[in-house]
């Protein structure tokens, strides 16, 4: 766990949210799309609005200021507090406690864009995210809202089949937990990894020399006891 | 409790809890795509904190238990969709936004009124000092603007043949509506991010823009376009000066947050102050919104004597720095009933 880029957050309840902090690499191509996408939209807007004489000009002024300024404070506010880019790569933006973001928050971190910017091609909120573990530009840190990953890949699915046996000894919290913890992963490690790992708990199920090979499944039998099946 | 038994017992509540989630966020995407109907069959608001304490009191024992991840993961997912539908804020929407204009952002100058103080004198003292000086030396204006830009500055007040500040067609009185906003609401959320870097941003974009400001009127004056340039800005400015002010201010306060942050951490300094700050940036935004309105279709009106300019501009002036000054304030009654 403690490898993980996770950031907690204390509800009232007294538990801990578990929130995942997107890096620079995620946001710098969520910004890319986002600029495409606001490139597009002024680049039609050109077109359109060219034929129009002045009024034309007026409203592409306008139009200017609103995307330059406000497009990413419009589309954190709607449901799913994201821009079309972020949502792209599955990002969100969060106030630090966890809960979606308020108006001030979205507003303070994208006028303090202006600061993330400087010196150069968002330079300082580039350092910013990359000295932060939990990857906040200036803005971020002024508005107290964190940018995280939606949706989590799941890791871990239900224990497969197995008889359930006994371990050959009796077995700390922490060391029943890493048996659970590997069963969980039986679906997502490759076959041979799987095992690999199942060797090294071979004292825990009994050494027995002539089925090497029973080590997987029997260990995935010592889990299948420890979550409760007899 | 084994976590078999322990999933088998909660599973029931879990599921319920589920489903009451989504009921309510299809409710909400409902309420927002077509804001018709009442939310079908609404969820007992008790149940549902009853369902989320529970779930809430569930995680925590499957994570000190170490029950296997997938049952965590679960409950993790489920508490955090829960809290963020509770504790979520909703006093949005017109009755937030008429306190806002009405007590808050008033509110909000008043208590800072220091920074207003200190945001004003280095927004004014380079705009009067440098007008001053460029008043009696007209070449000045050139340390702050090119020589093209100044020749337009003549051409726009001075009496020229097609003075672009005075007459132009209703079509052009939007091209410049749109430019005013881009420009000044720019300059003033500058002001304001400039803030973050101890304050030094925020008082230079001040001074900066002060010194364009002051030159340009000097040189005017100095030329003898004096009153088409002061009848053209006596009006807006009320609003647009005030705004650039009081950006500049909430800039001051992110800065003092981080210089002095009393007792708090830096960061947490910060983060209260930008906060605060927000009240008066909407107001700001606000205030230049009518600026330019103004700027564009009043100020540049021909038609309207200079005469006239300067008593609606000078009631601007009053009725703003009067709104600042006295609106929000509570009734009497009441602070008397506070006191005693």
């Amino acid at each position: 766990m403690t490898l993980d880029t996770v950031v907690t957050a204390e509800a009232p309840e007294g538990i801990e949210l578990v929130l995942r902090p997107a890096g620079i690499v995620a946001r710098t191509y969520a910004f890319l799309i986002d600029a495409l996408i606001r490139g597009t939209i002024l680049l039609i807007a050109s077109i359109a609005l060219g034929s129009m004489n002045r009024l034309g000009g007026a409203l592409f002024l306008i139009l200017l200021f609103l995307i330059e300024w406000l497009y990413p404070v419009l589309f954190e506010l709607l449901p799913g507090s994201a821009t079309p880019g972020k949502r792209a790569l599955g990002l969100k933006v969060l106030m630090d406690s966890g809960l979606p973001i308020t108006p001030a928050a979205s507003l303070v971190r994208n006028l303090l864009r202006a600061a993330d910017f400087l010196p150069v091609l968002y330079g300082f909120g580039a350092v910013a995210m990359l000295l932060r573990p939990d990857f906040k530009r200036i803005g971020d840190l002024a508005a107290g809202t964190l940018v995280v990953h939606t949706g989590s890949t799941r890791l871990h699915g239900a224990i497969p089949e197995a008889a359930p046996r006994a371990p050959a000894r009796a077995l700390s919290t922490h060391e029943q937990a890493v048996i659970v913890a590997w069963a969980g992963r039986a679906r997502r490690l490759t076959p041979a990894r799987f095992d690999e790992l199942a060797e090294l708990a071979l004292p825990v199920v009994g050494r027995s020399p002539h089925d090497a090979g029973q080590a997987t499944q029997r260990l995935l039998g010592v889990a299948q006891w420890l979550v409760g099946r007899r | 409790m084994t976590p078999l038994q322990f999933e088998a017992r909660q599973q029931a509540r879990w599921d319920e809890l589920e489903q009451a989630l989504a009921t309510l966020d299809r409710g909400r995407q409902k309420k927002s795509a077509a804001k018709a109907r009442a939310p079908s069959a609404p969820f007992d608001p008790a149940r549902l904190a009853a369902l989320y304490r529970a779930a809430c009191e569930d995680l925590a024992l499957a994570r000190s238990r170490a029950y296997p991840v997938h049952l965590t993961a679960r409950l993790e997912e489920l508490t955090h969709r829960a809290h963020q539908l509770i504790y979520r804020r909703s006093d949005y929407g017109l009755a937030r936004l008429k306190r806002l204009a009405l007590v808050d952002f008033p509110q909000s100058v008043r208590a800072h009124w220091r920074y207003m103080l200190v945001a004003g004198l280095v927004f004014a003292l380079p705009l009067v000092l440098l007008g001053l000086a460029t008043y009696f030396d007209p070449g000045l204006v050139l340390s702050m603007h090119d020589a093209e830009t100044a020749r337009q500055f003549d051409h726009m007040y001075g009496p020229g043949r097609e003075p672009l500040g005075r007459e132009r067609g209703a079509d052009s009185d939007w091209i410049m509506f749109g430019h005013y906003i881009k420009n000044n609401i720019g300059i003033a959320f500058q002001c304001f991010a400039g803030g973050v870097f101890v304050g030094l941003g925020s008082l230079f974009f001040l001074a900066f823009n002060g010194a364009a400001a002051g030159t340009v009127a000097g040189y005017l004056t100095a030329r003898g376009h004096g009153e088409a340039f002061y009848s053209f800005v006596v009006t807006h400015g009320a609003f647009e000066l005030i705004a650039i002010v009081i950006a500049g201010a909430a800039g001051l306060r992110l800065g003092q947050a981080l210089l002095a942050p009393a007792r708090r951490s830096r960061l947490e300094a910060l983060k209260l102050a930008a906060s605060e700050a927000a009240v008066l940036i909407y107001g700001t935004i606000a205030l230049l919104l009518i600026a330019a309105g103004v700027e564009a279709f009043w100020s540049s009106a021909r038609w309207v004597s200079p005469a006239v300019k300067y008593g609606v501009g000078g009631a601007c002036w009053v009725l703003v720095v009067a709104y600042l000054a006295a609106q929000g304030r509570p009734p009497r009654k009441e602070l008397a009933s506070h006191a005693g």
